[in-house]
């Protein structure tokens, strides 16, 4: 009877030591796929020698290859976290058996585990910041080292072959692992004291411990390009930007605190206490569960960011669109999307031929992205905008300073290629190309691109450069985008039109006037639109403007002379109607008192929609 | 035993060695290789010329042959080991012959020979940058042994900046290629020019309140503790669509005079209306030349835009000013070359050590040859100040900085030729008639490092011994030093 009782309670810890890397690899695949195709998406891993030996270069470059190694296989979710939380789960079940930790506590071998997950899926925004070639899964495979290194100076109880199996594991270690190894080193000691092993042997390890800690970041660093004061961090994330230190590091740090403590756990049940054990291993599961879910980074406006910047990628036009549409719907009518939002939207309409009939059918605004640190617009897309706008010159800019900052990645090899095609230089395609052959995953897609280089005219025909080249019609000019990508792309196309303009061209540059709310060069584009477009009917927005500018202006020739629709004249008369008698002070108050149909239309963007913060 | 082993490995390794094949067809072409090393003059005292054979076949033979060595390898991969190397330079020419099997059958591609002539420094010292615009994060200035393929780093600005406040580290330069008297600058954080005179390390801040900016591109004075710099006010902007990156322009220039022996600083030419640029001193040092162009809009905040939209006008004129080194008096400056004139612009004049030849950067317009498509270099016969396009050393991608040999018979430039936007390192020699022989790329042990590098070489400058400070002693003293402020002294002459 008591056998089956301990064995239920066996169970018990089984099945919730089981059910937790389950529930966590469906979670990240429901909720948080995005994300992890965004992780990977801004990693990049080389099979290839050249590279490799890059990494030899400094202590914890190998775990750092490791890391990246790993992250390639988020190109598949689905197989990138699994991987992952296998590798989790081999963390805390090795921690219980290296440790001997107690079946009651069982569920403690798992927290270092769960500060990784928190860690990583904390992140938001500072994914775009993350600098540290690997972070993703380096945290667990420093671990995973850490465990190795306590088993291996355990094995000898020779105090002389304990002081060498130390001093070797300790220098090899930070040469692979950095941090993780020195820390490794510290719990390999506390481990030490808890083994039967001689009092001599004991004070050897520590000794030796003691030394490679101290000796081995001074001797590495001194011999590489490094500030002596990052020797002992090395292989954790360092500072980017304006992250305070604490927050690339702090949790890592921590979880090698509490394996250092795990290792001076009591072994032994709590024999006798029939609920106890149940009760500790509940309340620690609770524990975990709840601050993961606290923790865990869910703002809704980022994951749309995140789907709206991966179907423009990927050229899905009507998909950046209907992400947004269904986004918006599902918020107040007061919801603004953030400026990453609105650029995207409006680009897949140009791209759609849409522009005229639902730019403004979308909420605008300049909802702040929910985030504690910069993270410029242009670091987050500005690669994207600049291609796909036309103006190859922003995309190669942004692609070589993201790299600069924060490292090469796919998606900026994948941009540069693509502007180095765009540019007819076939030895800097061929560069990046060959960068992504020695790819797993974007291999075929370098194949692909490869006969663009070599066969120009395939590109009319072929996406993304098909909807590029018509707005890649324009003169080179000079300016400057320190203000910010959105805003160099707003005065690209309020700048001055090209000799031989495009359709689509037309279009853009008649949307952009819109937006300044300039009348004079709104009529200067609209006809502009009207020669080269030459519509049957004129789209609905460009009417609306129109419409509006005569109005003002009084101007009973165009009103007389333009073909606009009842409707358009019926929106307008209602929404001075309803504007006259509400009056608003500004868009917060105007939302709530417009209806949708008069939200959505450029008579409310004229006169509430101001002041956006572009970026 | 061991006398008799050494060789027996020797000749073990030589039976092993790939033999040429006996029976062939023969083709008129030459091997398409990288880097393109086919018939170029190399000094004797390069590293191994190492190069990938790029035609497409089953497997490979190459057979270099000078005088009675010979040496063969097998595959794609041409690595020659420095042993084999140094035996096939001592001849004057090195023959190469490549062999392609492709479908059982093996061609013998047309023989091409890599002609060994004068010794060449053997070291040089660059900057490794990122190709950003306005990002750098880890710069290095690194030395490189070129007559093999060790390289290390001289200063690196990450020892130097703390997170929060970066660190630029640029323009390393040399008195003749002694590394005991040399300087580079440190702006921003711990910022302040780096001088190294008589081994020792110095410190000083060249901004004066008489002139516009610290120093920035340094000439030293051949015989004198003199350092001629310009002073720059820069800007720099983004190109929508073209092949060129970016437009800099200099709000304002100056050239200085810094006597290290005194830490004084006077002014050379500070014309309000004509920005002059680029100081570099004749080989005897009694002559200056730099390059001006007369500029006319009122300084204030619209100045920078209206450079901008002017850019195409900003024609750079080449000059030169005498000097007497020992009074520090100046003579009247003279025009060389009217750009204005000619709708172009001439930067970066460098004088050979002999004191015949000079070679400027030429382009179409402004003061930054490394970002225009169009820059090109001209070769001076200071003789009678006829000129030339170097078309030797040209290519259709950006040529920019240059520097001469120490013994003047070799000309190190940084070129974009590759792929149009990462500045490789090509070397060329120059005969008695100021002609240029085919440049060839700096041999790297990997053949393919050209190609695999995402980094830009930048600023190369030849050194006839490696730089003795190290990197950690430049750093901490760097970090631990305020920069001693010049005094401005009034200028002599005129």
């Amino acid at each position: 009877m008591n056998q089956k009782k301990e064995n239920n309670k066996t169970s018990l810890i089984w099945y919730s030591r089981l059910i937790l890397p389950v529930a966590l690899w469906v979670i990240l695949n429901l909720c948080s796929a995005d994300f992890l195709l965004k992780v990977e998406e801004r990693s990049h891993f080389e099979f290839d020698w050249f590279w490799f030996t890059g990494f030899l270069k400094e202590p914890s470059g190998l775990l750092s290859w490791l890391g990246l190694f790993f992250t390639q296989f988020l190109y598949l979710p689905w197989l990138g976290s699994l991987l992952w939380v296998l590798l989790l789960t081999a963390s805390g079940e090795l921690t219980v058996k290296i440790f001997k930790v107690p079946g009651y506590l069982s569920v403690l071998a798992y927290i270092p585990a769960f500060i990784f997950v928190v860690y990583n899926m904390s992140m938001g925004y500072m994914v775009y910041l993350m600098n540290h070639p690997g972070y993703f899964f380096m945290p667990v495979l420093g671990y995973l080292w850490a465990l190795f290194t306590v088993v291996i100076i355990r094995k000898p109880h020779n105090p002389a072959a304990s002081l060498i199996i130390t001093i070797i594991i300790g220098f090899a270690g930070y040469y692979i692992a950095g941090f993780y190894a020195l820390a490794a080193l510290i719990t390999a000691c506390a481990d030490s004291f808890r083994s039967d092993r001689s009092r001599l042997s004991r004070i050897l390890i520590l000794t030796a411990a003691a030394i490679t800690i101290v000796l081995s970041p001074i001797l590495m660093v001194s011999t590489t390009e490094y500030y002596i004061g990052t020797g002992w961090t090395l292989g954790l994330p360092d500072h980017v930007h304006t992250v305070p230190l604490l927050r690339m590091q702090g949790a890592l740090i921590l979880a090698m605190i509490v394996l250092l403590l795990i290792s001076l756990l009591p072994h032994g049940e709590l024999n006798g206490k029939k609920y106890i054990p149940i009760i500790i291993q509940f309340a620690l599961l609770v524990g975990i569960i709840a601050s993961t879910s606290i923790l865990w980074y869910k703002d809704a406006n980022f994951k749309t960011e995140l789907r709206m910047i991966r179907a423009a990628d990927n050229m899905k036009w009507e998909e950046v669109t209907r992400i947004l549409e269904k986004a918006s719907q599902s918020q107040d009518s007061d919801w603004q999307p953030t400026r990453v939002m609105v650029t995207l939207k409006d680009l897949a309409l140009i791209k759609t031929g849409k522009d005229g009939d639902y730019a403004f059918s979308f909420s605008d605004g300049s909802c702040e992205q929910k985030r504690k640190w910069d993270v410029p617009m242009s670091i987050q897309i500005g690669h994207t905008l600049g291609f796909h706008y036309g103006i190859p010159g922003l995309c190669q800019r942004w692609c070589f300073e993201t790299s600069t900052i924060l490292g090469w990645k796919n998606i900026i090899f994948k941009y540069s290629a693509m502007t180095a095609i765009l540019f007819n230089n076939t030895a800097l395609s061929e560069k990046f190309l060959t960068k992504m052959d020695n790819t797993l995953f974007y291999r075929k897609w370098a194949k692909e691109q490869r006969k663009l280089v070599y066969d120009r005219s395939l590109m009319q025909k072929t996406a993304p450069y098909d909807l590029v080249l018509p707005l890649l019609c324009h003169e080179d000019r000079i300016t400057s985008d320190l203000e910010g990508c959105e805003t160099f792309i707003r005065r690209h196309f309020t700048g001055p039109s090209p000799v031989h303009s495009t359709p689509m061209y037309d279009r853009a540059a008649l949307l952009f006037a819109m937006k300044s709310k300039d009348p004079t060069l709104f009529w200067t584009r609209f006809v502009l639109y009207l020669d080269s477009n030459n519509p049957k009917k004129i789209d609905r927005f460009y009417q609306e403007a129109a419409y509006l500018y005569s109005q003002q202006g009084n101007s009973d020739l165009l009103l007389k002379a333009l073909p606009f629709d009842e409707q358009t004249k019926n929106l307008y008369k209602s929404f001075q109607n309803l504007a006259q008698r509400t009056g608003p002070k500004d868009l917060e108050e105007a939302n709530r008192i417009f209806p949708a149909n008069l939200r959505h239309t450029f008579f409310y963007y004229y006169y509430y929609v101001n002041n956006l913060k572009l970026f | 035993m061991k006398k008799i082993t050494i060789p027996a490995f020797a000749l073990l390794l030589a039976a092993c060695a790939p033999k040429a094949p006996s029976a062939y067809d023969k083709t008129d072409s030459v091997p398409a290789i990288f880097p393109d090393y086919t018939d170029v003059t190399i000094p004797r005292n390069i590293a191994p010329m190492n190069f990938l054979i790029e035609d497409d076949a089953d497997s490979y033979i190459t057979v270099l042959k000078s005088g009675s060595a010979e040496y063969s390898v097998k595959g794609s991969q041409v690595r020659i080991s420095q042993s084999k190397w140094k035996e096939l330079t001592n001849a004057p020419e090195i023959n190469v012959q490549v062999y392609a099997r492709k479908n059982g059958k093996w061609t013998a591609y047309a023989p091409f020979k890599m002609t060994v002539s004068d010794e060449i420094d053997p070291y040089i010292s660059y900057r490794i940058i990122p190709v950003a615009v306005e990002s750098y994060e880890k710069l290095t200035i690194r030395q490189r042994n070129i007559t093999n393929f060790k390289e290390k780093v001289v200063v690196s600005n990450t020892m130097i900046q703390d997170n929060a406040q970066g660190t630029c580290i640029n323009c390393h330069h040399y008195q003749n290629g002694d590394t005991d008297n040399m300087m580079f600058h440190v702006r921003q954080y711990k910022g302040g020019t780096i001088l190294v005179l008589d081994g020792k390390l110095n410190k000083v801040n060249m901004k004066t309140d008489s002139t516009i900016s610290a120093g920035v591109y340094p000439s030293w004075h051949p015989t004198h503790d003199y350092i001629a710099l310009s002073n720059n006010w820069t800007h720099q902007s983004v190109h929508a669509a073209s092949h060129d990156k970016l437009e800099v322009i200099d709000e304002n220039n100056d050239i200085i005079l810094y006597n290290t022996s005194d830490n004084t600083v006077s002014v050379i030419e500070n014309d309000s209306s004509e920005l002059e640029c680029f100081p570099g001193w004749s080989a005897d040092g009694r002559t200056l030349y730099y390059v001006s162009a007369h500029y006319e809009a009122p300084f204030g905040p619209d100045r920078k835009n209206q450079m901008f939209i002017d850019r195409k006008k900003l024609h750079f004129s080449l000059y030169s000013k005498p000097f007497d080194p020992d009074t520090r008096v100046w003579g009247k400056k003279e025009l060389i070359y009217d750009a204005a004139a000619k709708d172009s612009s001439m930067t970066w004049p460098r004088v050979s050590p002999s004191g015949r030849w000079m070679v400027c950067c030429i382009s179409t317009h402004g003061i930054f040859p490394l970002d225009q498509i169009a820059s090109d270099f001209v070769i001076y016969d200071l003789n009678d100040y006829s000129y030339r396009y170097a078309d030797e050393l040209n290519s259709p991608f950006a040529e920019s900085y240059h520097s001469w040999s120490t013994n003047g018979k070799w000309l190190m430039f940084s070129t974009r030729r590759e792929d149009g936007v990462h500045t490789r390192l090509y070397f060329s020699h120059i005969d008695e008639n100021g002609h240029f022989s085919k440049p060839f790329a700096l041999p790297q042990e990997d053949p393919d490092f050209n190609r695999e590098f995402l980094y830009a070489f930048n600023i190369p400058e030849f050194m006839k011994e490696p730089v003795h400070i190290t990197p950690r002693q430049f750093a901490s003293f760097i970090s631990s030093t305020e920069a001693t402020r010049s005094k401005y002294e009034s200028k002599k002459g005129e």
